[in-house]
Parts: C-alpha cells; structure tokens; sequence
C-alpha cells in the first residue's frame, strides 16, 4: 500500500514536471503602476512595470509622486501610495500540504490590503511588521499609514 | 458625534508622538472583517467600519477615523487598487471529466476575460469533497486542473503566467467533515488577475 502511495506521488511530481505549463517562483505580478516605483529582489532593482513579476524577498518602493497594486496568486490584494517601502518577507500558499503564509513588513508610506484566499484558510498566517507594532487581521481589508522618523 | 471628539483629541494633542495608524475597512461584499494591531502598549481590537488605532498607542483606544482623513491620507494608495480578481468554479459531470454544459459556457467568458486585462496572469486550481484519502484527491484535483487547462491551449497568455495547482480536499467551498460527499466542493477554481 505503502508502495503504491509513492508510486502515485511519483507519477504526479513527473507528471507535473513535464507539464508544459511551466511554474516559476513568482508570487504576485504588479498590476498597476504611476510615476516611479521599483521592486528589488536578489540584489536588483527594476523598475516596476505592468506584470513585473513579485517573489519572496521582494521589495517595493515608490517614490514620492508613485503608487503601485500587486495581486498576489492567493488573490490577496495591496497597494501603496507614495513614499512608501514594503518587503514580503515570507509567503507560503500550498493548502494541500497546509502550507499557508503571508508575512511582509513596512518602513513607511501607506498602504491598502485586501485579504485573499491565505486569510480565509488560515488567518493566524497574516501578520504585516511595521517600525512600532504588529497588525494582524482576520480575513478582511484594512489601510495603514507608517510615520519613519528616522 | 460621540466617537468623533475622541477621535479629533488623539490625533491632534498627541502631536509629537509617531503617528503611525491602521483603520478598518469593509469588505466588498460589505462585511466586516477584524484587525488585530499590537505595540509595545498592548493589543487593539478593530471590528467595526473605520474603527482605527494609533499603532503605539495602550490597548484599547481605537477612534473613527474620518472619510475625508481616509481620502487624504490614503487616495492614491486606494486609487492604485488592482482590478479585483475574477473567479469561475468549473464543474464536471458526475464521475466523468466531462464539464457541465454552464461550465463549458463559461471557457469563452475566461477567454474573454484574460484577453481584456492588462497584464494577466491566470490560475486554475483542482479541488475534491472530502471523501478519500489526502494524496488521493490532491492527484485528483490536479487531473481535473491538467483538464481544465488544456481547454486554454490557445489563449493568448504566456504560459509562464499560468500556474496548474491541486489543493485536494483542503480548500473546501462548502465545509464539511471527512468523508462527506458535497457535489459542489468538486470543482476547479480558475481564477484570472
């Protein structure tokens, strides 16, 4: 029996290898962009255009006449206004292996969020670090605003 | 006007501290979900429509926060909102990898929908009921997603921003115990943003 279940495992891990629908690692795309925003991942920086791909360590910044929207593939939704820099430190959204997290954390600017399917598995999985606190949320959308006084 | 006054003392007597807010929200469909914002001074609670809290501010002191401090402060974070994602369930017939008549109706409105949106990327998700064991529907799902997707072949999308998923028994539409047979948790979830 044992052997038959990894059997069926490794059938569908080829299977899904050879899927002609390639994966790649990204975890969102921008799909809004004004004036200057960038998003900078492995040591580079590019500037944030329609579909700039989003993956695990990114970080977005906007300048101060910018805004930018990412969805990400749970369809969990943020924007941010301008001035503001925001890294997704962490992002997990595999159910099936109860793997779900979203973790990002914010030096300053504003920013709107709107909860996707993360928050409605798992909502405990959401926490967004901020200089001076913790916010977490229970499936919902909500706006914050982050005074840097350094 | 009872919730205005406060409101109006925090954010303008506390002056010199930071300033650093969140401010609830609601949900599309108009409910109202929680927030949960945590300092160095203890833990608040928000739940209501633009309930909001300082974040370094002791437990407990949230205020309303004005519509017209909302669309000052946060405007152009609102206004870069991205198109809300749009979401089909696809069913098939019983048993078979047949999809019902409205669900094949639907393959040209995805179509549609992912040659209307800018810079689309597109997700189609197998999901079971709850009968069977995990890594049994998790296969299954990803049969019905592989199926699914094949109807896409020629859809004007790079393939790269197509991502083939199963989540098996564990993102149920309608929740329900371990081996419960629901027709409608059978499905796969296509998803275009």
């Amino acid at each position: 029996m044992l052997k038959l279940r990894l059997l069926a495992l490794f059938a569908i891990f080829f299977v899904s290898a050879g899927s002609s629908f390639a994966q790649n690692n990204a975890i969102g795309y921008v799909k809004t962009v004004q004036g200057n925003a960038t998003v900078t991942g492995g040591g580079q920086s590019v500037s944030a255009q329609l579909g700039t791909p989003v993956q695990i360590g990114s970080v977005l910044r906007t300048d101060k006449l910018g805004s930018m929207g990412v969805t990400f593939k749970d369809n969990t939704i943020i924007s941010l206004g301008p001035n503001t820099e925001i890294t997704v430190d962490e992002y997990l959204f595999a159910p099936e292996r109860d793997e779900l997290k979203l973790g990002a954390s914010m030096t300053r600017g504003t920013l709107n969020y709107v909860s996707g399917i993360i928050a409605k598995l798992k909502p405990e999985a959401i926490s967004l670090k901020t200089p001076t606190g913790i916010i977490g949320v229970r499936g919902t959308h909500f706006l914050t605003k982050i005074e840097n006084e350094d | 006007m009872r919730w205005f006054l406060p409101a109006v003392i925090v954010l303008f007597l506390s002056g010199c501290a930071n300033q650093s807010y969140v401010v609830l929200l609601p949900n599309d469909d108009g409910t109202i979900g929680k927030v949960f914002v945590t300092g160095n001074k203890g833990t608040t609670l928000l739940e209501k429509n633009q309930d909001g809290v300082l974040i370094d501010s002791p437990a407990g002191q949230s205020f309303i926060v004005s519509k017209d401090k909302i669309t000052k402060d946060f405007g152009i974070a609102l206004a870069a909102t991205p198109e809300k994602p749009l979401v089909f369930l696809l069913y098939f017939e019983t048993g078979g990898t047949k999809l019902t008549s409205e669900s094949r109706a639907d393959i040209p409105r995805i179509m549609a929908e992912i040659n209307r949106r800018p810079a689309p990327d597109f997700s189609i998700i197998g999901h079971t009921d709850t009968v069977g064991s995990d890594d049994d529907n998790v296969a299954l799902g990803l049969k019905r997603a592989r199926f699914v997707a094949e109807l896409f072949d020629g859809a004007k999308i790079a393939r790269d921003r197509i991502n083939v998923a199963s989540h098996g028994e564990k993102n149920l539409l309608i929740p329900t115990r371990d081996n419960t047979p629901e027709p409608r948790n059978r499905r796969v979830e296509a998803s275009v943003r």
